[in-house]
């Protein structure tokens, strides 16, 4: 290779790299990386909101900045106060999801496994399900009083459906040819569950045990809206009580934190737990 | 490992099928799958049954492994009569019916009980290297192709050294090329191990390619129609003129000799 043409090339080489970080010309493209394509408009709107609030725009008792909703949030946590309500209601949560999910792991299973069983327990399930979970709310709080227990079994009922369902569906449709080496190598009936069915519905359980989580989060808002004393639905309340907009927009915020933090932690078990199967 | 390669002769994997009736009652009445079959299996022998879809000859199958027992008649093997399925028969089916949530390893494992961790990682390597997966036993099912699938459900059937070697149409839903490869390749796994291999398959070729004798069987109700044994040397050519007329006998058992004319009329 002749020197003109090595440094040609160096040449071209330098060209290419100058194009690929700093397009020449006119044109100045930002590059933004696609993960980060999903930031842009909460951010910007953040900022928007932000700008009109502090430019006297927005009415302040009605949509206080961003920043005065960061205040509040610190404030309470200060105060402990944050502690105090956000701990009853994930605790509320944590109880009813896990009495709900119990359950609906207990009867899905059963009418998943015994035809029998789907027959006599699936009709009458289906039927309490099409009623509007929120409609259970005077009932409970009639039967249950206005303490916990009310509020526990609301959301012990939300959480109860998905999981149900999706157990029960999955345990129903395990491919019969699966079954059947199951069969081949003589496994017992607990085997046989322990080997290959639960295996084989674990992504659909997951599935359900996920959606069952997203209403007991639904439905101790619900609970805790309609008559408490404590929680992060009854500060929602007080705020409204006392014109407080930013206490309201602060417990709106911390209910989607948390509820994106258990669902992201309930996902990341499951995926655990599924291992590199395919998907 | 050794203990497979003591007997290499193996006088175990007798088969006798002496089935009177089998019928299916459905929403539209009974339909008769099987009758009279009469047919002894040698310790050792490669078999094939060849014939059309609805001919039984899976449902024969299924009998053998036992997971059809509501028959009349019995089947032995070794003399002892067959009443459920058993770890001395390995079964094949036509899809691969792997677990998806187990490694090639464990999944070659499943059937396996009673032996400590080593002999049991052992048995499974063993089998592993049989079929030409050395390099996989730690992938899951959907990182494999269909044919490699396969060789691991021949290398689960294996695992749990059976007497009898069944495949119902193990390579059908395989690629051409590929399925010509897995057919050498069950030859020498066969030579290999020297289990009873009882194969059914619709393919003409490939039960001459493979068999000691090939069995034929017609349907409605599903019958046998001839044994015909296949004396040609292995590896057999595909082309040899013996293996031709051989094929083509087979063939005109089945459609009859005058069934391109026949055809011709019907298309008419």
């Amino acid at each position: 290779m002749s020197t003109a043409e090595q440094n040609r090339r160096l040449a071209w080489k330098s060209a290419t790299t100058e194009v690929s970080a700093n397009p020449p010309g006119k044109i100045k493209r930002i590059y933004i990386p696609d993960r980060l394509l999903g930031w842009i408009i909460p951010v910007s709107a953040l900022l928007l909101w932000e700008l009109l609030a502090r430019l006297g725009m927005l009415p302040a008792n009605w949509l206080p900045a961003p920043t005065v909703v960061g205040k509040a949030i610190y404030q309470l946590t200060v105060s402990g106060d944050l502690l105090k309500h956000a701990g009853i209601t994930i605790a509320r949560v944590a109880v009813g999801f896990l009495l709900g999910a119990s359950a609906g792991t207990l009867f899905g299973g059963l009418t998943g496994y015994l035809p029998v069983a789907r027959k006599l327990l699936d009709p009458s399930l289906q039927a309490l399900r099409s009623v509007p979970s929120i409609a259970w709310v005077p009932l409970f709080l009639l039967w249950l009083g206005i303490q916990e227990t009310s509020k526990i079994a609301l959301i012990s009922v939300g959480a109860f459906f998905p999981v149900y369902l999706n157990l029960s569906v999955a345990m129903r449709h395990v491919d019969p040819k699966l079954l059947e080496v199951g069969k081949l190598y003589r496994l017992s009936t607990f085997q046989m569950v322990r080997r290959i069915i639960l295996p084989a519905v674990l992504p659909e359980y997951i599935v359900g045990l996920r959606s069952g989580l997203g209403l007991a989060w639904m439905f101790v808002v619900a609970a805790e809206l309609l008559g408490a004393s404590s929680g992060l639905g009854y500060l929602m309340v007080d705020g409204e009580m006392t014109g407080r907009a930013s206490i309201i927009l602060a417990s709106v915020i911390l209910f989607a934190i948390f509820g994106k933090v258990t669902d992201w932690s309930l996902n990341a078990a499951g995926r655990e737990l599924l291992g590199h199967r395919a998907r | 490992m050794s203990n497979h390669m003591d007997n290499g002769f193996n006088q175990r994997g007798t088969v006798n099928i002496e089935i009177v009736r089998k019928a299916f009652s459905g929403s539209k009445g009974t339909l008769l799958a099987l009758e009279n079959i009469l047919l002894t299996i040698n310790p050792g022998e490669f078999v094939c049954i060849v014939g059309g879809s609805g001919c039984g000859k899976t449902t024969l199958l299924r009998i053998i492994a036992g997971l059809e027992t509501q028959y009349e008649g019995a089947v032995f093997l070794d003399g002892k009569k067959l009443t459920g399925t058993g770890l001395d028969r390995g079964v094949v089916f036509q899809e691969h019916r792997l677990l998806s949530w187990l490694t090639v390893h464990d999944n070659v494992g499943f059937g396996l009980a009673g032996l400590t961790p080593e002999e049991r990682s052992g048995d499974i390597r063993h089998y592993i290297r049989l079929v030409g997966l050395d390099k996989f036993e730690h992938e899951y099912p959907h990182q494999l192709s269909g044919g490699m699938s396969q060789r691991v459900a021949i290398a689960r059937a294996l695992a749990g050294r059976p007497e009898v070697l069944l495949l119902d149409e193990p390579f059908a839903s395989l690629d051409a090329l590929t399925r010509m490869r897995m057919q050498q390749e069950i030859l020498r796994i066969w030579e290999a191990e020297r289990t009873t291999v009882v194969l059914v398959t619709h393919d003409i070729e490939e039960a001459v390619y493979l068999a000691d004798r090939v069995v034929i069987m017609s349907p409605q109700p599903g019958t046998i129609r001839k044994i015909l044994p296949v004396h040609l040397p292995r590896p057999r050519a595909r082309t040899d003129r013996e293996f031709v007329r051989i094929r083509k006998s087979i063939h005109d058992e089945l459609f009859g000799s005058d069934s391109i004319a026949q055809l011709a009329t019907e298309n008419r």
